[in-house]
């Protein structure tokens, strides 16, 4: 039993030998943490405390080309409560009241907003001033209740423009992980639509970075003075092609109808002067949060407010094009300026099809430039079938169409021009007959363009052949200073030449000046003005009614494309539209104020 | 009793002293972060703490040991008395009942339990005629620990019942105990941990039984401990049902601090980048932004070394080490050349206590060991922990000033 026991020295030296090996146990511990891992420890310790926040730069404004603003930003006031200092009893029944929310919705946006007990959890935003005004004088009845700026993007509601400018909102987790080359952070404000995605990167300039001290509940407790914060850059301005006048005329021509577009440019280069989609919606709700039912309204609206129409709207052209059929034949030479082929007798048997013309009582034989002017039909159908399907699709695609146009604004169409591998795609080899080239022909079938395509074909006849590239941003300003005017630029030129092109022009003025004209009602003392009408058969409703005008013929300045949907013939509805918007455009250059043309009865 | 102040261990008071100060400076800073309505609060409570715990350890000192002595079984009464009426009048917090609250004092009973267990276990060994080795002296001594522990655990506080039990291993050993005797009296805990895998018991068991086969310490102590270590491992499952939740957790989160990031396993990943950030001349003082900015936890209590640690670096947590090492080794050599086995007792008792909340709460702030909640003496803010603490420094210097007194 004695190995159990212990003399008083044993006891001694291994009490020692215990103090000793706690010490070195202990020490070696603070060694490691104090020495081996300090580097580490020290930058946890450093994140731990240091919140790097991001300085949003102001967001570029956006002018139309005379300087007037588009789209600016503007200061609006958000209300938020800190949870910490909040009063109970008083903080949230007294804010509610003020803000005419219920003590529960306020309850729940704090919750909903809520990122510390320290940091203001937002309750409202673009509370008017004079809410503000309250706040700051009766502070004491709102503990814990803050206000900050923030800037919000304003779009000018009267220019109809949202089809241009676009909108901006909050990057979505799909556009985080997409995005490689972009830097966008969490909860970034970014061009979502139109302008404002296309140019993003030059409106957005550059976010800075600030770092800020905070305790572990996120209290702020100021700047972080170890490290230089990275100061932010300001977004470049835009001055836009548009005239402000001429798009608000736009909106205003199309005002009284239910849905449409148009696009005006100017041929000499290729700028778009004015662009409108008709029904359209308010940007400006989506620069806060939209509320869901509003988001819903808008989305499953039947007349598309969403849709860009002059973009991204797909319809027949109908006789707008009749243009390209009698060019190419003139190309091919099937006829000369002078031919009369068949006359029209009202329509066109081919096979066991009869083809009408628009105008049941015929027009008679007509030579190039009168068979446009008059719009026949028949006359179209025999170069068609001269030309067959391909050669057709061939002097289309010449002509720009079933291709974008290149516009600086997202997401174009490019429309379809059916050509005969097209149809033995769709229909199989040898299960469609050459009928389809007299639809072709006069703009129907399975031909289908953008409002704005259509426009710049126009603008190719205007401007002898040569065809710009439609563009938007006519200058760069950036912030540091400086501008950069962006240049027209030559697309291509139509595939004809400058004696067709003449017999064309002839066409395009005896549309307005012919006595037979079918928008001779736009004919008027002041300006002389060309076009062509169209109606598109629309398989889904009423034609949708067509007009591309130009004017004035001796210099041509500007093409106005207008299409109206589900309105019926062109030279009833599109024709007057266009007529209004020229009007305007011309009254701003010649300076006085044109009394209303009277107008004129008019066919197809 | 008048004493010659010249013959005190001036160094042992020093060192206790500069802890003390230390944990004040330290309190301070804790309490030091932006915003904090209580700055002032805990330093100066705690200075005026230390006011008092000197004077009760001029009273210690002061007073004949013999007297202790003979107060010991009155003493040992009073504290089991107090911790049965703490369950039923204590302040809780955090469902713990530990405190009796007079105002803005809060006194915890079982801080002064560990004083009159320390007596009554060092009286008992003092003057008992039984071999080391018996059962009944054994049994007795194990029977007045478990008391107080017993009545601490309902509390619940798994870490000060602990260090009840330290206070009897070390006063076991310290009477002549060998530490193998020691280990095989403990085994049943072994037993404990290791039926938390049935392999890992099995080996366990087995070496248990060649152990007591090569050693024989008696048929009838080795016949109890293979029983009690084959009821430990079968009644485990049982015990960790009884186990509070935030034990269990406490115990699983020290098993993987990964468990629990945001909770114990939180407490511990701040206090070692606290630690580690400060290197070795650390961030200055009131410059701890791990302190400061709150990341640390119960800052003045518990995680007080991990403040000192990052104000003070490297050479401000080997002061501290030394000092208590220094401390503890005084102790020692007074235990060792006393005549009164009695106050040589008391010495190692007081030593015991200091030595244990010492690994506890400095390895929990390095991480390794488990978050208990026990102060580190004198230097941790707490009134009754710093009476306590200089309670026995004035039993041990009392002891090394009499040290030829039988």
């Amino acid at each position: 039993m004695e190995r159990f026991k212990l003399s008083l020295a044993g006891r001694e030296r291994i009490g020692y030998a215990v103090v000793g090996a706690v010490f070195l146990t202990l020490f070696i511990g603070v060694v490691k943490l104090q020495i081996v891992e300090h580097r580490d420890l020290a930058l946890r310790s450093e994140s731990n405390r240091i919140r790097v926040v991001p300085i949003v730069p102001r967001r570029g404004l956006v002018y139309d080309r005379e300087g007037r603003v588009i789209i600016d930003n503007r200061p609006s006031y958000t209300v938020s409560v800190v949870p910490a200092e909040e009063v109970a009893g008083q903080t949230i029944p007294n804010l509610a009241e003020l803000l005419g929310l219920d003590t529960a919705q306020v309850r729940a946006r704090i919750q909903k907003n809520l990122v510390s007990r320290y940091q203001p959890a937002t309750v409202k935003r673009d509370v008017p001033f004079e809410t503000i005004a309250i706040l700051e004088e009766q502070s004491k009845k709102f503990p814990g209740v803050t206000y900050r700026m923030e800037q919000v993007r304003q779009y000018n509601r009267e220019l109809g423009a949202e089809v241009v400018s676009g909108y901006v909102g909050e990057v979505s987790e799909d556009e985080l992980r997409r995005s490689s080359r972009q830097s966008y952070r969490l909860g970034a404000i970014i061009g979502k639509k139109g302008l404002e995605r296309q140019y993003d990167e030059l409106l957005r300039g550059r976010e800075g970075t600030a770092y800020i001290e905070v305790s572990a509940a996120g209290q702020i407790l100021g700047e972080y003075t170890e490290r230089r914060p990275i100061p932010s850059f300001p977004g470049a301005n835009l001055t836009l092609t548009i005239d402000n006048d001429l798009q608000a005329a736009c909106t205003q021509a199309l005002d009284t109808f239910c849905c449409g577009a148009i696009v005006a440019l100017d041929p000499r280069n290729g700028e778009i002067l004015a662009m409108t989609s008709y029904p359209t919606y308010d940007a400006n709700i989506f620069s806060s949060v939209i509320p869901e039912t509003l988001w819903q309204e808008i989305s499953s609206d039947t007349t598309h407010p969403l849709l860009n129409r002059p973009l991204k709207g797909l319809y027949p052209p109908g006789s707008t094009v009749k243009f390209v059929t009698v060019g190419a034949a003139l190309e091919e030479g099937i006829i000369s300026r002078n031919t009369t082929l068949s006359p029209c007798l009202g329509g066109w048997q081919f096979g066991n099809r009869f083809f009408r013309c628009w105008q049941p009582g015929g027009h008679g034989a007509l030579a190039a430039a009168h068979s446009l002017e008059q719009s026949c039909d028949v006359f179209m159908y025999q170069l068609g079938l001269r030309l067959d399907v391909d050669k057709l699709a061939e002097f289309y695609d010449g002509c720009g169409f079933g291709h974008i146009t290149g516009v600086d604004l997202p997401d174009e169409e490019k429309g379809l021009n059916p050509t005969s591998e097209y149809y033995n795609g769709r229909y199989g080899r040898g299960q469609w007959t050459r009928a389809l080239v007299l639809n072709n022909s006069i703009g129907q079938g399975e031909l289908l363009v953008t409002p704005l395509q259509l426009a710049r074909f126009f603008c190719g006849m205007a401007n002898g052949g040569v065809v710009y590239r439609p563009h938007i941003v006519k200058k760069v300003s950036p912030a540091a200073g400086g501008e950069i005017v962006i240049s027209p630029r030559i697309d291509f030129t139509l595939p004809f030449s400058q004696s067709t092109l003449d017999v064309l022009w002839e066409g395009l003025r005896l549309v307005v000046e012919g006595e037979r004209g079918t928008a001779r009602r736009l004919k008027n003392k002041y300006y002389s003005i060309g076009g062509k009408t169209g109606t598109a058969q629309n398989p889904h409703g009423d034609d949708h009614s067509w007009f591309v005008g130009v004017a004035p013929l001796d210099n041509p300045q500007i093409v106005v494309c207008a299409i109206v949907e589900n309105a019926g013939h062109g030279s009833d509805v599109a024709a007057p539209v266009v007529g209004q918007v020229i009007r305007s455009f011309m009254n701003k250059k010649i300076g006085f104020e044109i009394v209303s043309t009277e107008p004129a009865e008019g066919g197809q | 009793m008048i004493l010659n102040y010249r013959s005190l261990d001036w160094k042992l008071i020093g060192a206790a002293l500069a802890l003390s100060l230390i944990g004040i400076m330290l309190i301070m800073s804790a309490q030091h972060y932006a915003g904090s309505a209580y700055q002032q609060q805990y330093y100066m409570r705690q200075l005026i703490w230390l006011g008092i715990a000197l004077f009760v350890f001029g009273v210690v000192v002061h007073l004949p040991l013999r007297l202790f002595d003979l107060m010991a079984p009155l003493l040992y009464a009073v504290s089991a008395v107090l911790l049965v009426l703490v369950l039923f009048v204590g302040s809780a917090k955090m469902g713990a009942y530990r405190w009796f609250s007079f105002g803005p004092i809060n006194f915890a009973p079982s801080d002064y339990a560990k004083v009159a267990l320390i007596f009554v276990l060092a009286r008992f060994f003092a003057y008992t005629k039984l071999s080391v080795i018996s059962k009944r002296r054994l049994g007795v001594s194990a029977l007045l620990t478990l008391i107080p522990v017993a009545l601490i655990l309902k509390q619940p506080d798994l870490g000060t019942s602990l260090v009840f039990f330290v206070i009897l291993f070390a006063l076991w050993f310290w009477s002549g105990l060998s530490p193998l005797y020691m280990l095989l009296i403990v085994s049943p805990l072994i037993s404990l941990v290791a039926a938390s895998h049935w392999l890992a018991w099995s080996i366990y068991i087995a070496v248990l039984v060649i152990f007591l086969l090569l050693f024989r310490p008696g048929f009838v102590f080795s016949f109890l401990t293979v029983v009690a270590n084959l009821a430990f491992g079968i009644i485990t499952p049982f015990m960790w049902g009884r186990l509070a939740d935030y034990q269990k957790l406490r115990i699983l989160t020290f098993l993987d601090p990964g468990l629990d990031p945001r909770g114990a396993g939180y407490q511990i990943i701040q206090s070692k980048i606290a630690i580690g950030s400060g290197g070795i001349l650390g961030k200055g003082f009131l410059n701890g932004s791990q302190t400061r900015l709150d990341f640390l936890p119960e800052p003045h209590t518990d995680f007080v070394f991990s403040v000192l640690g990052e104000e003070f670096g490297l050479l401000g947590s080997t002061l501290v080490l030394l000092l208590f090492t220094f401390l503890f080794y005084r102790a020692i050599r007074v235990a060792a050349r006393c005549r009164s086995k009695f106050a040589s007792l008391l010495v190692i008792g007081a030593a015991s206590v200091f030595l244990f909340q010492f690994i506890v709460n400095i390895g929990m702030t390095l991480g390794f060991m488990p978050v208990t909640g026990l102060p580190l003496p004198f230097v941790s803010y707490g009134g009754t922990s710093l009476v306590l603490s200089w309670t026995l420094v004035g039993l041990i210097v009392s002891a090394d000033y009499h040290w030829q007194e039988y």
